[in-house]
């Protein structure tokens, strides 16, 4: 039996699969991560309630590595598309500057016919590169962290991902990454999934319009909703949803 | 259109440079205009060269949108001279040539050159194999795919979309928005022979349409406001599909 040559072509369709596939899946796991996190509105018991049923069944130790694999994977097949030289960086940045600001001036006379309709995306792919370095960054540094935290209570008498250490962290200063990093993710992660969308043909059942304000609505939704998590965290906040978890030993 | 919004006193900040005058620098020269009635760039460049450089370069032809020969970067963004109207622009208009295109002079480009090439790398004209019989009756096409078809056709080849394309501006090998149109008007064609496997490799190979980024400002500048996005998706689902079609068969 011959064996078949893999064309160029046949990379490039499986490089743009595994990008925006592993892409894809992070971003869904990111809106779950924040969900999860997020029981800390309800007080420290029902975090750590949370936290030890998914390490006794065993399902935060593999999440953490294959989130860890989709990570490194998406960090290799995304930034193919990075263009290497700082000259021809530089090159885009000054289109897509160029793009965003003509669409954008003042122009009293300006009528609805103007061929100059607003453009942000080529912009918005700029940030994605410039979010992603800091993910690449601060999430390596974050995956470790908790990496640790579920890995070492396997091999000793230790407490995993829990409230109190884990308010304590953000307390003493870990808030100031992890706002960077939630920033960043959840801009990523939307601007992600709305260009993946159009690529494939969501365009086909929904204008691009519709799709941009799908996707910046799920932005503030996420992002709200994280912020106010690391704001409890931090310990600026009490509890708001405590009140469903009253009653119980405490 | 008021009286008063024809009385801008407009300024031009134009390119200058010859790559044929060895003596010649890049710079850029400023004019000054005033704005009449439904003034088009194409009007306002006509009447600087006739009453105050009559060296100044560029070109023009049917000035109605449909030679695509007049295409520039007004403030920073690909349109046509002849389609601009100078109310829908600020009082200080900056003219550049169109990038990712060899410069003639001034705001003339030679896109001839790059389209050229980008359809012998495509063979974009019909695919026919079969003996030519005088005799037989011309085969039918439904109104639907014929007015797809046509779609694609309305392309003028201005080159605007190559010049907003971020990937096109690094590589001239890059199909760009006018290629990619080009591809998936012959895809549809059903007078084209040309099987799955022939096109994938065209479609899909480092020129095709895994190289675009989904920076979108291609269909945002399109002075005819052609489908790009959608073709782009159609492609990308009909390389996927071509791939599963030659897995199957190998």
């Amino acid at each position: 039996m011959t064996e078949r040559v893999r064309t160029s072509a046949d990379r490039q369709l499986a490089y743009e699969i595994i990008s925006g596939g592993s892409g894809l899946l992070l971003a869904l796991f990111m809106w779950g991560h924040v969900v999860l996190v997020g029981s800390i509105l309800t007080g420290a018991r029902g975090f750590d309630w949370l936290a030890t049923l998914l390490e006794d069944y065993y399902v935060a130790q593999p999440a953490v590595l294959a989130v860890f694999f989709l990570f490194c994977v998406h960090a290799v097949y995304a930034a193919r598309k990075v263009p290497a030289q700082l000259r021809e960086r530089r090159r885009m940045l000054e289109l897509a500057r160029g793009l965003e600001r003509s669409g954008r001036e003042k122009v009293a006379t300006r009528t609805d016919h103007s061929p100059f309709r607003p453009h942000v995306e080529s912009m918005l792919w700029i940030w994605q590169v410039r979010t992603g370095f800091v993910i690449l960054v601060l999430g390596s540094f974050h995956l470790v962290l908790i990496g640790a935290d579920v890995f070492t209570p396997l091999f000793g008498d230790v407490t995993g991902i829990e409230a109190a250490s884990s308010a304590e962290r953000v307390a003493a200063g870990l808030w100031i990454p992890y706002a960077i990093l939630l920033l960043c993710v959840e801009f990523h992660a939307g601007v992600g999934l709305y260009r993946l969308a159009v690529k494939w043909g969501a365009g086909l059942w929904l204008s691009r319009a519709a799709l941009h304000r799908i996707e910046q609505l799920i932005f503030w939704v996420v992002l709200g909703l994280g912020a106010l998590t690391l704001v409890v965290l931090a310990g600026w906040l009490d509890p708001p949803l405590a009140f469903l978890l009253e009653g119980g030993a405490t | 259109m008021g009286d008063d919004r024809a009385r801008r006193r407009l300024t031009f900040e134009i390119f200058r440079f010859n790559p044929e005058d060895p003596e010649s620098v890049p710079h850029t020269d400023t004019f000054e205009l005033d704005e009449t009635e439904f003034m088009t760039l194409f009007i306002a460049l006509n009447r600087i060269r006739e009453t105050q450089d009559p060296g100044l370069q560029f070109d023009f032809a049917c000035r109605s949108a449909i030679c695509g020969s007049c295409g520039m970067m007004v403030n920073g963004r690909p349109a046509l001279a002849c389609r601009t109207l100078t109310s829908d622009l600020p009082g200080k208009i900056v003219l550049y040539p169109l990038p990712a295109f060899k410069l003639v002079g001034d705001l003339s480009v030679d896109t001839g050159t790059w389209f050229r090439a980008m359809s012998g790398r495509t063979e974009a004209w019909i695919h026919e194999h079969k003996p030519f019989d005088p005799d037989a009756v011309e085969d039918r096409m439904s109104d639907d795919l014929a007015a797809a078809i046509y779609e694609g056709d309305r392309c003028i080849e201005c080159g605007c979309c190559v010049a907003s394309c971020g990937v096109a501006n690094l590589d001239e090998t890059f199909l760009a928005g006018a290629g990619l149109n080009r591809v998936a008007r012959f895809m549809m064609d059903p007078r084209d022979s040309r099987s799955g496997a022939e096109w994938f490799d065209i479609v899909a190979g480092d020129e095709g349409v895994f190289g675009c980024l989904g920076m979108m400002a291609c269909a945002d500048v399109c002075p005819k406001e052609l489908p790009l996005l959608e073709v782009y998706a159609y492609l990308r689902r009909k390389a996927l599909g071509a791939r599963f079609v030659k897995a199957r068969e190998s």
